[in-house]
């Protein structure tokens, strides 16, 4: 494989998309939160359970690449535990990180994993399919 | 006549990029030095707007405007080259004919058939009609293979049949569709039909008449012309009952502040400046056509594909999607565990171009249990030894993502 690809397709974002976090759907019809990508069909469904404003449990389903589905693996792994607050400024902080801000800030390999979009612009949607959903979810 | 040899040599494409297996044909065709070198002498040699000038270079640019329509009435088997409309391409032309014809005809309680192969661009314009007027909009299904069912065509035609509007080659799975058989069910029963003709002009034999198409639409594009062109054909009897869409300059009779008279058709489709150098473009693609044998480049197609099918398909885990009876030279498949895109993405990095997704056939895929799949799709200058690098570049990225 060229030292491209080995780059985009980094060992820990294979690993997610060959087994994703809480990768299950759920009953909770009323909390989910759909991610779709008109231009190539992909799609997630995300689960969340919240509790006096935390989100408890995260879960996601669907259909997508390996670059989305190991990010919305890795975010819905993130997610759990946050406070919604918190969540806000982890989605804010990986679409900023995925534009090319303050990438020194970020230290954090699961997020830094996915910086090789810079070489692929048409993936950079793929990067932020679910992150973006849930962003414009806890906005509203 | 074979295909010339030396056909990938006309493409300078292939000289800027030597390693390049491009297979994204559905989507667009190269284009050969002669279509660039057209449009490059008339924007150096010969620009000026059409129809309003008198000084000499206008007039030359309107002639050679008016010649272009003229050898694509010839080169599709229209009558007239007052059949013949110029677009923005095939989206185009079919809008046209939904809102400019089709509208004033409608009527609650009518149908539309279309097929379940439509691309969005022959299926969301008669969707968005029938919402608008309370009509029916029913849709040819097709078997497991991809083939659609004329049986089911005849059963849904009927007296509130309003228009058939066809693909000739579903741009998503490849099927050649019985076109002429088709209309003919279409027009026993009254039926005007739309042809799609977006995946076959150019490459395969066409004549409007004898196929009897009412409407037939294609883009230059796709058949190694400029972007942002196309034809819409009109049949005779139909010509004063398509109404302009758009308005402005270059399509009146005669205006007034209170009323306006408007040309005949094709000119009321022409409402202000066209794109008179990509009008050039098309011509000298035409050209370009015209020196090749349209039975010899359907078989070459068909054969790639069928070449493709067997080699792919002989890949553990690889599926094609859809085996329709006739094809074109396009195959749609899917690799267990690997997404289209990544695979998409891997295969662009060994210079392989294809394309990954819904094809703008979503409801398609989806009646066949799929979201998006990997597409390869041939022209002339493809060759079965490029397939075989192909097939090998698969073979590696299934090794991969075992």
């Amino acid at each position: 494989m060229n030292p491209r690809l080995k780059n985009l397709y980094k060992e820990v974002i294979l690993m997610h998309n060959a087994k994703p976090f809480h990768f299950q759907k759920m009953e909770n019809e009323e909390g989910m939160i759909e991610a779709n990508n008109p231009l190539c069909g992909d799609r997630f469904q995300f689960f969340l359970q919240e509790e006096n404003g935390r989100i408890t449990a995260a879960h996601f389903h669907g259909f997508g690449c390996a670059i989305s589905k190991a990010s919305a693996s890795i975010l819905t792994q993130k997610l759990e535990g946050k406070t919604r607050l918190e969540a806000q400024s982890l989605c804010a902080g990986f679409l900023g990180f995925i534009e090319g801000e303050n990438r020194e800030a970020i230290s954090d390999q699961e997020i830094e994993a996915f910086a090789a979009v810079d070489e692929f612009p048409a993936r950079k949607d793929c990067a932020i399919l679910g992150w973006k959903a849930i962003n414009d979810y806890l906005s509203k | 006549m074979t295909l010339p040899q030396n056909i990938k040599s006309h493409f300078p494409i292939f000289t800027h990029h030597p390693g390049l297996l491009y297979f994204d044909n559905a989507a667009t065709t190269q284009r050969p030095q002669v279509v660039i070198e057209a449009i490059e002498k008339f924007y150096k040699e010969e620009n000026a707007n059409i129809h309003r000038g008198v000084y000499p270079l206008s007039a030359r640019a309107s002639q050679a405007y008016e010649r272009v329509r003229a050898q694509v009435a010839n080169f599709i088997g229209a009558a007239n080259s007052k059949d013949v409309a110029f677009t923005s391409g095939t989206t185009d032309s079919i809008n046209r004919v939904a809102s400019g014809y089709l509208k004033k005809q409608l009527e609650e309680g009518d149908n539309i058939i279309i097929s379940a192969l439509a691309h969005h661009a022959n299926l969301i314009p008669w969707q968005m009609l029938a919402e608008e007027k309370k009509a029916e909009l029913r849709v040819i299904s097709v078997d497991a293979q991809g083939n659609v069912d004329l049986n089911e065509l005849l059963k849904k035609l009927d007296r509130r049949s309003r228009l058939l509007a066809i693909t000739s080659i579903s741009n998503s799975i490849g099927t050649l569709n019985p076109v002429a058989e088709m209309i003919d069910l279409a027009h026993r029963k009254g039926v005007p039909v739309l042809v799609d003709g977006a995946q076959s002009t150019g490459l395969y034999p066409l004549n409007v008449r004898t196929l009897g198409a009412d409407f037939y639409t294609f883009s230059a594009h796709k058949m190694f012309g400029p972007f942002g062109v196309g034809v819409l054909y009109v049949r005779p009897r139909y010509q004063d009952q398509i109404k302009p869409i758009h308005f402005g300059g270059g399509m009146i009779k005669r205006v007034q502040f209170s009323k306006t008279e408007f040309l005949d058709f094709p000119k009321n489709q022409e409402a202000g400046t066209p794109n008179v150098a990509g009008v050039i473009g098309l011509g000298a693609a035409i050209s370009f056509c015209e020196k090749l044998d349209q039975v010899q480049c359907a078989k070459h197609l068909k054969s790639l594909a069928a070449y493709a099918k067997e080699a792919f398909a002989s890949i553990d885990g690889l599926h094609l999607v859809g085996q329709p009876k006739d094809y074109g030279g396009i195959v749609s498949f899917t690799m267990d565990q690997v997404h289209p895109h990544d695979l998409a993405q891997f295969l662009g990095e060994e210079g392989i171009a294809v394309r990954a997704g819904h094809h703008c056939t979503q409801p398609l895929l989806e009646s066949m249990g799929l979201a998006a799949t990997t597409r390869a799709s041939f022209s002339i200058y493809n060759s079965t030894a490029e397939i075989d690098q192909m097939l090998e570049a698969l073979k590696a990225i299934k090794k991969f993502w075992e």
